[in-house]
């Protein structure tokens, strides 16, 4: 056995063992039963055997790095929620705007245009009434308009004479 | 990549990139900021790592660039401050043999510490993690026959070093 170990041991110094046979090295090194003379080399493989052990000793460290990675994902679905949230806020407003412009287009019509009757006859009255006003008017209007006919009248009265002056300039 | 990937892929790897941070910088709390800033690397650039086949090669350079930026920004050596602790978990041991174990390893760990950047990061990766020589090229960007110098060169400073300490003892 040490025979071999030795031969991989100058193998081991000249770099040319495979990492199989460092390992071998490694376990014979780790183990007990090593010689005297061999005991600084065996240092040295017992070293790199603690080393691998070291680790990362912060209990929380997979915490802290998770915490510091993830909100990326969590971002993502953050960002999705404030857009989801935007269009719904402009959706909102939208529909608000719609409802306030349609509560003042009707505030603007006055209140008689809005079915106020809900008996027939009391409407047939009003109506009657309302077209008789129309009627009276529109006759006042009639009578008024007839005194227009007067221009008329003066009209062919002037066209008259200037046709009688003209006639007797060519008699002169 | 999903967050299920990354817990059961990336961060496992957790370790093995302080470890390679550690012997950058030989200071722990530096080292696991590295790792945290690699890992949160990894996950905002996991768009891109679809591409990458050998993840933990990818990783494992991450951490030796960010590991060598802070060095630099530091502009110290990694062998300013060296505060490894060991406990040697042997069993069979009296105390007065734990305490020489533990007082040689922490002399081979300056041992390692004083060798030059490239040497001490092959070393690392070679005899601590067990990387082959294709997978050290890859995270140490440099060729497989600067890999072999770097690590002919190592284990033969440690060997002499090793049998100077054996001949003048510890």
């Amino acid at each position: 056995m040490d025979s071999k170990i030795e031969q991989l041991l100058e193998k081991y110094w000249k770099c040319e063992t495979s990492l199989e046979e460092e390992k071998e090295l490694k376990d014979y090194f780790n183990g007990n039963d090593v010689p005297e003379d061999l005991k600084e080399t065996a240092i040295l493989f017992k070293y790199f055997a603690e080393q691998k052990k070291l680790g990362v000793s912060k209990i929380d460290f997979d915490k802290t790095v998770r915490a510091k990675a993830v909100p990326v994902e969590k971002g993502r679905v953050i960002r999705m929620i404030f857009t989801t949230a935007k269009i719904a806020a402009g959706v909102l407003v939208l529909v608000a705007a719609a409802y306030l412009v349609r509560q003042e287009i009707r505030k603007s019509y006055p209140e008689e245009v809005v079915d106020t009757y809900s008996d027939p006859q009391l409407a047939f009255e009003e109506t009657k009434k309302a077209l008789m006003m129309i009627s009276k008017t529109f006759g006042k209007a009639k009578q008024e308009a007839g005194k227009i006919t007067v221009f008329n009248e003066a009209e062919e009265i002037i066209q008259k004479g200037v046709a009688k002056d003209d006639d007797e300039k060519i008699e002169i | 990549m999903n967050l299920e990937a990354f817990e059961n892929r990336v961060l496992p790897s957790k370790n093995k990139l302080f470890r390679f941070a550690l012997r950058l910088l030989n200071n722990a709390e530096e080292a696991e900021d590295v790792v945290q800033e690699v890992l949160i690397k990894v996950w905002n650039g996991r768009a891109a790592m679809d591409q990458i086949n050998n993840w933990e090669a990818w990783c494992m350079r991450l951490t030796k660039n960010l590991s060598l930026d802070r060095l630099r920004a530091q502009k110290r050596k990694a062998t300013d401050s060296i505060e490894v602790g060991f406990e040697v978990k042997q069993e069979g041991l009296s105390p007065h043999e734990k305490a020489e174990i533990t007082e040689s390893m922490q002399q081979v760990n300056k041992l390692i510490a004083s060798l030059p950047e490239k040497q001490r990061q092959v070393m690392h990766l070679r005899d601590v993690e067990g990387y082959s020589y294709n997978e050290i090229v890859e995270i140490m960007e440099i060729d497989m026959n600067q890999v072999k110098v770097s690590l002919f060169r190592a284990r033969s400073a440690v060997r002499e070093k090793l049998i100077k300490i054996n001949a003048y003892g510890l």
